[in-house]
């Protein structure tokens, strides 16, 4: 899951970055409003933290810009503008969810996962096929009932395919998910953390499409 | 009594009602002294008909003769005629005279033709009676036009101050926020200045009132940033599942901590040059503060490897608050510090301008771009460029403790250095600090 994180407080910024990394987000931080822009027009997340009062370029602007495209990308507003009106301006904008400051980290992280819950076509909470559960809240995953541990990357890999079963999703759409700009990114990443998803799950899980990519097909 | 219609009215309604006794008065003698000669005419001619007949005694009494005696004699002194009891001295000096028989008092008069001499007299009582009745006809006028000239004046009065009044009740029923202006319309010349002095009041009350709204409304939302950040930073560390991150977030949570400390600090230190000038200024050397701000800036200055320095100066006086005038100057060494690149410079000079003290701060940094030198001043601006999380109050502080200075601060290119030029002339130069003094002055200002 990769996320954007639009805030210009160097504190909540670092703050937030590591609770999401922690949480096994893949995290890009941007400080200004032009930055988110440059951003959100050159790569594709699956979720924008996005402030309002940003210096060069408000935030209400950049939403409005990403909105223009037809990019229908879910936007969380996390701002200190608590205005009735202000909330109703944002909201109108194309904003997904709004939370003001200060907020809870854990209500950040659950509005994260309904916004993502929502933007894949889900209602229930909880990812499931094949025998498999995949709680996003409490990042559990159990196989028939009995637990299973994943790293934080399998744990991503996996989630991104078990939100959409049936789409085949490319190498690089699932490098996309798990790297940010900062993390290099070995050439077959991918394929070393699907061997072990493999091992851990089975072989039959998740399948190859040749020339296409990975898939967990449609129970 | 402070009634401008009261004191009016008190005023007038005295020279009014002295105006008319004195009116009354002059008016009851005039009358009197009229009423006198009239009736002294009318007893000569009486005297003079006389002369050609002594008039019948069995004619029945006029009563308005009644108060007439006449009294005729022969030239050898014997009695012709008398009109009733004599009751008066068979005669008397020719011409007029007062006479007093049996306690009434007479006027008299006499004259002495060949044939006879006659006296007619009048009971003077009944005389003054009437007299008075006249006296009293006379003041009649007067004593109705008093009351209602009162009346009339009492009504101009009223009617002249009502704008007064009017402004009076307007101001009364305000709400306690309502520092809209009165209107000035239909205002008499000596009501109007007032109001428009209260009207020019009225303003710079709502722009402080103002001010004062937007700065409370801008710390709330400014103070929810550090609060957030703690909030978060507090959260992360529940959060951190080993020591090694656990010291990370503790590290970062002590300085959130700071972060708050310091802008609360500033927002205080802010709210204080605003508010308190009433204190007595100091005779300070602007050589003293300065040395002291550089000392206080050298080790941020170490840090970074700017070159921090003072030009070569005089003794230089001004008059101010040492610890105020001491917080500007760290401000704005602050500032150019925190915006001057590592490897930079940043110079210090006392100068003077036309005789105006000035000190300038210049740096070796990007400086502001001309578009937003006006925005700088600004409470919680921060440039874009800004990455120390500052506070956005700096130049503020700066700003209002030049203002409580009768300084000016101004912003320009450093000619030398090309970075940002910070200037701050002291103009409006309170006498303390152009004549020695000993000792701390009292002046205020």
């Amino acid at each position: 899951m990769r996320l954007l994180l639009v805030e210009d407080d160097p504190m909540i910024g670092e703050t937030v970055l590591d609770v999401l990394r922690a949480e096994h987000f893949a995290v890009d931080w941007v400080k200004d409003g032009s930055m988110a822009d440059t951003a959100l027009r050159t790569e594709h997340y699956d979720l924008v933290l996005l402030d309002l009062g940003l210096p060069k370029r408000d935030g209400l602007d950049v939403l409005k810009a990403l909105r223009q495209r037809k990019d229908s990308t879910p936007v969380l507003v996390v701002t200190a503008r608590d205005a009735v009106a202000d909330r109703i301006k944002g909201l109108d904008a194309g904003a997904d969810d709004y939370v003001l400051k200060p907020y809870d980290i854990d209500e950040l992280l659950a509005r994260i996962r309904a916004l993502t819950r929502r933007s894949t076509g889900r209602a229930e909470p909880v990812l499931e096929a094949h025998g498999l559960r995949l709680n996003p809240a409490t990042h559990e995953a159990t196989r028939d009932g009995q637990p299973v541990t994943l790293s934080g990357r399998e744990w991503a890999v996996l989630e991104a395919l078990m939100a959409r079963p049936g789409v085949v999703f490319s190498r690089t759409q699932l490098e996309e998910k798990l790297y940010s700009w900062k993390d290099d990114v070995s050439s077959n990443a991918v394929e070393v953390y699907i061997h072990g998803l493999r091992k851990k799950l089975g072989a039959e899980l998740i399948q190859n499409v040749r020339g296409l990519g990975y898939v967990i097909p449609r129970p | 009594m402070n009634s401008i219609r009261r004191r009016l009215l008190g005023s007038v309604m005295t020279a009014i009602v002295v105006a008319a006794l004195f009116q009354a008065a002059s008016a009851y003698r005039g009358a009197l002294q009229q009423a006198d000669e009239m009736f002294d005419y009318h007893l000569q001619q009486m005297a003079l008909a006389l002369r050609n007949g002594a008039p019948n005694p069995s004619a029945p009494e006029d009563p308005e003769e009644a108060e007439y005696e006449v009294q005729i004699w022969s030239p050898t002194g014997v009695q012709l005629f008398q009109s009733h009891r004599n009751r008066l001295p068979p005669q008397a000096v020719l011409g007029f005279s007062d006479v007093e028989q049996n306690g009434t008092h007479y006027r008299v008069y006499s004259i002495q033709t060949p044939m006879q001499t006659i006296q007619i007299a009048q009971d003077l009582s009944a005389r003054q009676a009437r007299a008075r009745a006249l006296a009293v006809r006379a003041m009649l006028p007067m004593a109705i036009m008093a009351p209602l000239l009162m009346a009339a004046l009492w009504w101009a009065i009223r009617h002249a101050l009502k704008p007064l009044e009017r402004t009076r009740q307007q101001v009364a029923a305000r709400a306690v926020d309502d520092l809209s202006p009165l209107p000035e319309a239909d205002l008499p010349d000596e009501v109007l200045p007032l109001v428009r002095e209260l009207n020019l009041l009225f303003g710079r009350v709502h722009a402080a009132f103002h001010a004062q709204k937007s700065f409370v409304a801008n710390a709330a939302h400014e103070l929810r940033s550090p609060l957030t950040a703690l909030k978060l930073q507090a959260q992360a560390l529940d959060r951190a599942p080993d020591a090694p991150t656990r010291s990370v977030a503790i590290a970062r949570l002590h300085q959130g901590i700071d972060r708050a400390v310091r802008l609360m600090n500033q927002l205080l230190v802010l709210a204080r040059q605003e508010s308190a000038t009433d204190t007595p200024a100091e005779r300070l050397n602007l050589q003293d503060l300065v040395q002291l701000a550089v000392e206080e800036a050298l080790p941020q200055a170490q840090a970074r490897n700017i070159d921090l320095g003072v030009a070569p100066n005089q003794p230089t006086w001004v008059a101010g608050h040492a610890d105020a005038l001491r917080i500007l100057l760290r401000n704005l060494l602050d500032n150019a510090l925190k915006y001057t690149p590592e490897h930079g410079r940043v110079d210090v000079a006392i100068i003077s301008e036309n005789g105006a003290p000035m000190l300038t701060v210049e740096d070796s940094g990007p400086g502001i771009a001309a578009a937003d030198l006006e925005k700088v001043f600004d409470r919680f601006y921060r440039s874009p460029e800004a990455t120390a999380g500052g506070s956005g109050l700096g130049l503020a502080i700066a700003q209002a403790i030049a203002q409580a200075h009768g300084a000016k601060l101004r912003l320009d290119v450093s000619p030398t250095l090309g970075g940002l030029r910070v200037v701050l002339v002291f103009t409006n130069l309170p006498a303390i600090a152009q004549t020695p003094a000993i000792g701390p002055g009292v002046k205020r200002f």
